[in-house]
């Protein structure tokens, strides 16, 4: 909504409130005001000038010297308006003034005569489309003066943005009652109520459905004359950024804007049958021109103004370009009407067609406000544009409301501000704003609210108004008594945190993806065609192909991230989300939402640390695995003892992923299913995704994840005794995995075996192709004394011969 | 003995006044104070000296031992105090050489603002609660009084799945869900993701959303004042200038929008708030009667407070960013500035 200061005077005084602490007054009750602008800044440079004297320019036909008083200084202006002549005051743009359409004005040579400013047109400055000459003001005007000035256009404007239940304040009258209340000044109106004599004489009303409208009011005014309306109407509608079209059309725009009602003008002689009838569109009517010239598809629940033979305009939305006034309309037919918010509502939606109509119909029009509002712009029809006012009119009213009245608990209102408050503070600030009041016992009072108040149905939208009066900041601060209790931790969330925090430690940035992706990724991914990821939840109306559909996998947002980093030559990145897929259900179900926790390792192990103390050396499959243990191990679900939750396995040929290096692939198992898998990405699908290097990734069940049991933590006795260490180095097949030779270890029956691990692996000359030495070593320790080397060599050599034939070695020598 | 002790002090004195670095003072250590030195030994011929002898002959060897060891630590100190002046400067270690720096990564930070955010509320008593993105319409506008066609629905351009299911555009819903299945007194924040149809340099598609909410017997609006108050200035570490102003939720009633002293320009007036010197965090109000009434709760008995508030901003006006979308860019040029 938007207004200016002078505009708003003129129906409130508003006593010696700057503008700035009338805007901040307004915010405060609940009409924020967005800005507070000077009107038309861009013609803040112009001033008015005099023409002196007019002459030939020498080299051109069509330009004319001109001698320019401008106050005290004068200026040759180059001038080719066919008005330019003797005594004419007019707008001058100076040297330096920028014009509304971003040109500048230069002190510059025309066809050799050098021209200090530019005398301007009414288009030029943006003020009408008159383009016949430069502007012509009125011969008393003093020159040298701002050109807003003498225009009377050094107004402010005030923006407000107002909220859907407000749809009073949609109007300066509805402001300035408001500003009523903040000054306690009296309203003027420019027309406080009226009403007229019913007469079928000219033309009749029906009304199909009155319960999508509640009132429709007309009255026929004749012999108008369509000119351009004078400027103090154009101004104002110009100043709030309205076009000024012609008189008719601007004085029904500017009683709207006064009373918030909107009004429509129909030329009367293309009223067939001189009938007017709401109706909803019969079957054969199905598109309908709109006086934008638009031809829109109209359906059979939207409701229409119709003539005896045909629609001539949408209900509360455009009138029909079939009934539309123009320049040679004589007689119009006026209709203030109340149309129902939802029908205008959604048939503004379906149409694409918000209009200023619309948008006050679809928040609430005061029923009660129609008539007023129509003969406020009967008067400046007939005053404005030569109008005669036909006797009496048509006015159909069957929503009238009935009377609208509240009880007001006093006790009620202050516990629920949490402030003492008495019958007299209540109903004075109430009654500041129009709201009348009656005492009707101890703790009640009964209140009328004012009929365009439509938001006030409730006791609470009365407590609600009271508080808003009495000022948010005049009610205490306190903080409520609770009973102590304890706030439930959602574990997953605990298990997020704790999980977030480990990755961020070493070494992974968090990414946070939107949860719409593109459709293609699932291509990308090489994902088969019957892979349940590709069965996605859908957006009716995406912003894009790119955010069509809800994701299956967090991974191809991940990659998207590597590739934008590698662009911004960050090469070295470990990214890690944890985040939602979807899974559709049935066609009204909402569909499953399981949390996934996804890494991508990628680029120079040691990221961005100095290579004075680090190796350039790339992540491999080992850091992606040996990220996955150190998490499980830090959440107990493995590398805990024998009854750990999850397993690493190599997987089969059917669980590889399509994206996944079939060699490079491990699954994690848990005893409730698999937990996920962690691998290298296929150069292929990295190539998909425009990304060169390797790439590993790791994608885990995060809610199957927060299932398993970890492991409870158990002191163990620390060892009294020393350990003793033992070195094997076997020579093997290449084929044999060191993992099941520290099974085979970990798993003999021999005693004291405390610890072993794989130290070295070693392949090449000059061992024969074919074989690799694998160096493990074995760390025996006894909790009842020290071991000797007798006790140890007994076992390791056992364990010695068990390897070497199960896995057909031999021991290395030297 | 008694020479042997006169001669150890003097060999001792005079060995020492040789001594130029660390490592032939270790040599000298080792040779009169280590435990097969001179010392050592000496002490150990004290057990042979006639029974007379011993008090005296004792106590001027432990007078000797003592003498060199205070000689010995002089030379310390002295060897070890002139070190980085003395020639051996060029080998000293270079200390301007950076550390051995672990490396980590960073917490995204919308999640960093929110957990912070819920720890405040959190330690105010107010258990956390997740819900589902996609929701039915029936949560996400008609239990919050936002039925069909009402112009609220404005405020929220709504991603729809199908008729009745929709991305949710507010953390609200949550208020409807728990309400329904919990009984009061409750005190509830739910964090979460939410989408709106509306992409630009100030608004992304998906957004991440506090809903907070206390239901008791006797809650005030200045209760909610209170709680908000509390809350900002722990959020924002200061005594920042704070106002509630009227506004219109469907689902509150009173409400208000909370702004604070513009964090940028100290309330002067700036771009950033608009030249109005402040900014909005957050919407409020009192949980409206209808509410109550659609998931059963009396309003006579019962009132309450619901807030909610935008991560994003709250980090852009915390952290000075200035264009939304690079949170989900995942740029770690962005994100390691966190």
């Amino acid at each position: 909504m938007k207004f200016t200061i002078n505009w708003l005077k003129e129906y409130v005084d508003t006593g010696d409130l700057s503008p700035e602490s009338l805007a901040e007054h307004l915010t405060m009750l609940g009409l924020e005001v967005d800005s507070v602008t000077p009107v038309f800044p861009e013609l803040a440079k112009l001033k008015t000038a005099k023409v002196l004297s007019v002459e030939s320019h020498p080299n051109a036909d069509k330009l004319h010297l001109c001698e320019v008083a401008v106050g005290k200084e004068t200026f040759t202006i180059v001038c080719g308006a066919p008005n330019v002549r003797k005594d004419l005051i007019t707008a001058i743009a100076p040297v330096g003034t920028v014009m509304p359409d971003g040109t500048k004005i230069k002190a510059s040579k025309v066809r050799g005569v050098k021209s200090f400013g530019m005398l301007c047109s009414e288009r030029e400055l943006g003020l009408s489309d008159s383009h016949t000459g430069i502007m012509e003001l009125p011969a008393e005007t003093e020159h040298g003066q701002p050109l807003l000035k003498a225009l009377e256009i050094d107004d402010l404007l005030v923006e407000v943005d107002l909220t859907p239940n407000r749809p009073d304040c949609a109007s300066v009258i509805g402001i300035a009652r408001e500003v009523a209340g903040i000054t306690r000044n009296p309203l003027t109106l420019p027309v406080e109520s009226a009403t007229f004599e019913h007469s079928g004489r000219d033309f009749s009303v029906d009304i199909e459905d009155s319960e999508v409208c509640p009132r429709y009011a007309a009255r026929l005014i004749r012999n108008i004359k369509i000119e351009q309306s004078p400027w103090w109407i154009r101004k104002k509608l110009l100043s709030i950024g309205m076009r000024p079209i012609n008189n008719v059309v601007d004085i029904t725009n500017l009683v709207m804007m006064e009373f918030g009602q909107p009004l429509h003008a129909f030329d009367y002689d293309k009223i067939a049958g001189n009938q007017i009838i709401v109706r909803h569109p019969k079957n054969n009517e199905t598109t309908f021109t709109t006086l934008d010239g638009e031809e829109r598809t109209i359906e059979p629940d939207m409701l229409m103004i119709c003539d005896a033979e045909k629609p001539i305009a949408v209900a509360g939305v455009m009138g029909g370009s079939n009934s539309e006034v123009k320049d040679n309309t004589t007689n119009i037919l006026l209709e203030s009407a109340c149309f129902g918010a939802i029908s205008v509502r959604r048939t503004a939606r379906r149409l694409k067609l918000p209009s200023e109509a619309s948008y006050r119909f679809e928040r609430g029009v005061d029923p009660g406000g129609c008539v007023t509002a129509m003969e406020r712009a009967v008067s400046l029809l007939c005053k404005v544009a030569g109008g005669e006012a036909m006797e009496g009119g048509i006015d159909l009213y069957q929503g009238v409301r009935p009377l609208n009245s509240q009880k007001l608990r006093i006790s009620r209102t202050s516990a629920l501000l949490g402030m003492k408050l008495d019958y007299d503070k209540i109903t004075d600030v109430l009654q500041s704003i129009g709201i009348r009041c009656k005492s009707k016992d101890d703790d009640t009072i009964w209140v009328n609210p004012p009929t365009f108040r439509i938001d006030i149905e409730r006791e609470a939208d009365l407590v609600e108004e009271v508080a808003r009066l009495i000022g948010y900041d005049n009610i205490p601060t306190s903080l409520p008594t609770v009973s102590l209790s304890y706030p439930e931790q959602d574990p997953n969330r605990t298990l997020r945190k704790q999980t977030s925090n480990l990755l961020v430690d070493i070494g992974f940035s968090e990414a946070i993806n939107y949860s719409f992706v593109a459709e293609k990724h699932m291509s990308m991914m090489a994902l088969d065609k019957n892979d349940h990821r590709r069965n996605y939840v859908v957006l009716l109306n995406p912003l894009s192909e790119e955010q069509s559909v809800m994701r299956t996998m967090l991974l191809p947002g991940l990659l998207e991230n590597l590739k934008r980093n590698i662009n911004y030559q960050k090469y070295a990145v470990k990214l890690f989300e944890i985040g939602k897929v979807f899974t559709p259900q049935g066609e009204n179900e909402q569909p499953i939402e399981k949390e996934r926790l996804t890494c991508i390792l990628s680029g120079r192990r040691a990221g961005e640390a100095s290579s004075l103390y680090n190796s350039d050396n790339a992540v491999d499959i080992f850091d992606a695995k040996g990220v996955s243990e150190l998490l499980l191990e830090t959440l107990r679900l493995y590398g805990c003892g024998t009854d750990d939750a999850i397993t690493f396995r190599i997987p089969e040929v059917n669980e590889i992923e399509n994206f996944s290096d079939p060699a490079q692939c491990l699954i994690l198992d848990s005893d409730k299913g698999i937990l996920g898998q962690l691998g290298r990405l296929t150069p292929e699908v990295a190539k998909q995704f425009g990304i060169k290097q390797d790439i590993f990734f790791i994608d885990l069940d995060f809610e199957l994840l927060c299932n398993l049991n970890a492991t409870a933590k158990n002191f163990q006795q620390l060892p009294v005794f020393p350990a003793v260490n033992r070195d094997i180095a076997l020579l093997v097949p290449t084929s044999v995995k060191a993992g099941d030779m520290l099974d085979t270890i970990r798993t003999s029956k021999e005693k004291f075996i405390e610890h072993c691990e794989v130290f070295d692996i070693y392949q090449g000359k000059p061992l024969d192709d074919g074989m690799k030495s694998v160096a493990v070593s074995v760390t025996y320790r006894s909790p009842t004394k020290t071991l000797t080397e007798k006790n140890v060599n007994k076992s390791h050599t056992k364990i010695i011969n068990t390897l070497t034939s199960k896995f057909n070695g031999s021991l290395r020598e030297g | 003995m008694e020479q042997e002790l006169i001669n150890l002090q003097t060999q001792a004195r005079e060995q020492l006044a040789t001594v130029e670095n660390v490592s032939q003072l270790e040599d000298f250590r080792i040779e009169f104070l280590g435990r097969k030195g001179q010392c050592s030994t000496i002490m150990k011929g004290l057990g042979k000296v006639p029974k007379e002898d011993k008090p005296r002959l004792g106590q001027m060897a432990n007078s000797v031992k003592k003498e060199i060891e205070a000689l010995y630590d002089e030379k310390r100190q002295f060897l070890f105090s002139s070190a980085a002046g003395s020639s051996s400067q060029d080998d000293a270690i270079d200390l301007t050489l950076p550390g051995r720096k672990p490396e980590t990564g960073k917490l995204h930070p919308v999640t960093q603002i929110m957990n912070e955010v819920c720890s405040i509320f959190e330690s105010l008593g107010f258990s956390v609660a997740e819900g589902p993105d996609v929701e039915h319409d029936h949560y996400n506008f008609e239990a919050l009084n936002i039925p069909a066609h009402h112009p609220a629905r404005d405020m929220h351009d709504t991603f729809y799945i199908s008729d009745s299911i929709l991305l949710r555009t507010h953390t609200s819903p949550m208020q409807a869900r728990i309400m329904e299945t919990r009984q009061p007194p409750l005190r509830v924040i739910a964090p979460g993701k939410v989408y709106r149809c509306d992409s630009d340099i100030t608004h992304t598609p998906m957004f991440h959303q506090v809903e907070g909410f206390l239901v008791d017997r006797d809650v005030s609006f200045a209760d909610l004042k209170g709680v908000l108050t509390v809350f900002t200035r722990k959020m924002f570490d200061k005594e920042l200038d704070l106002r509630f102003r009227p506004s219109f939720f469907p689902f509150t009633e009173p409400s208000a929008e909370v702004d604070i002293a513009c964090v940028i320009c100290e309330g002067k007036g700036c771009r950033v708030c608009k030249h109005t010197g402040w900014l909005e965090i957050l919407g409020s109000g009192m949980i409206d009667p209808e509410v109550f009434k659609k998931v059963g709760y009396n309003p006579e008995v019962y009132s309450g407070f619901a807030f909610g508030l935008g991560i994003e901003r709250i980090a852009m006006l915390k952290y000075g960013i200035d264009d939304i979308r690079l949170y989900y860019e995942n740029d770690l040029r962005f994100l390691s500035q966190f």
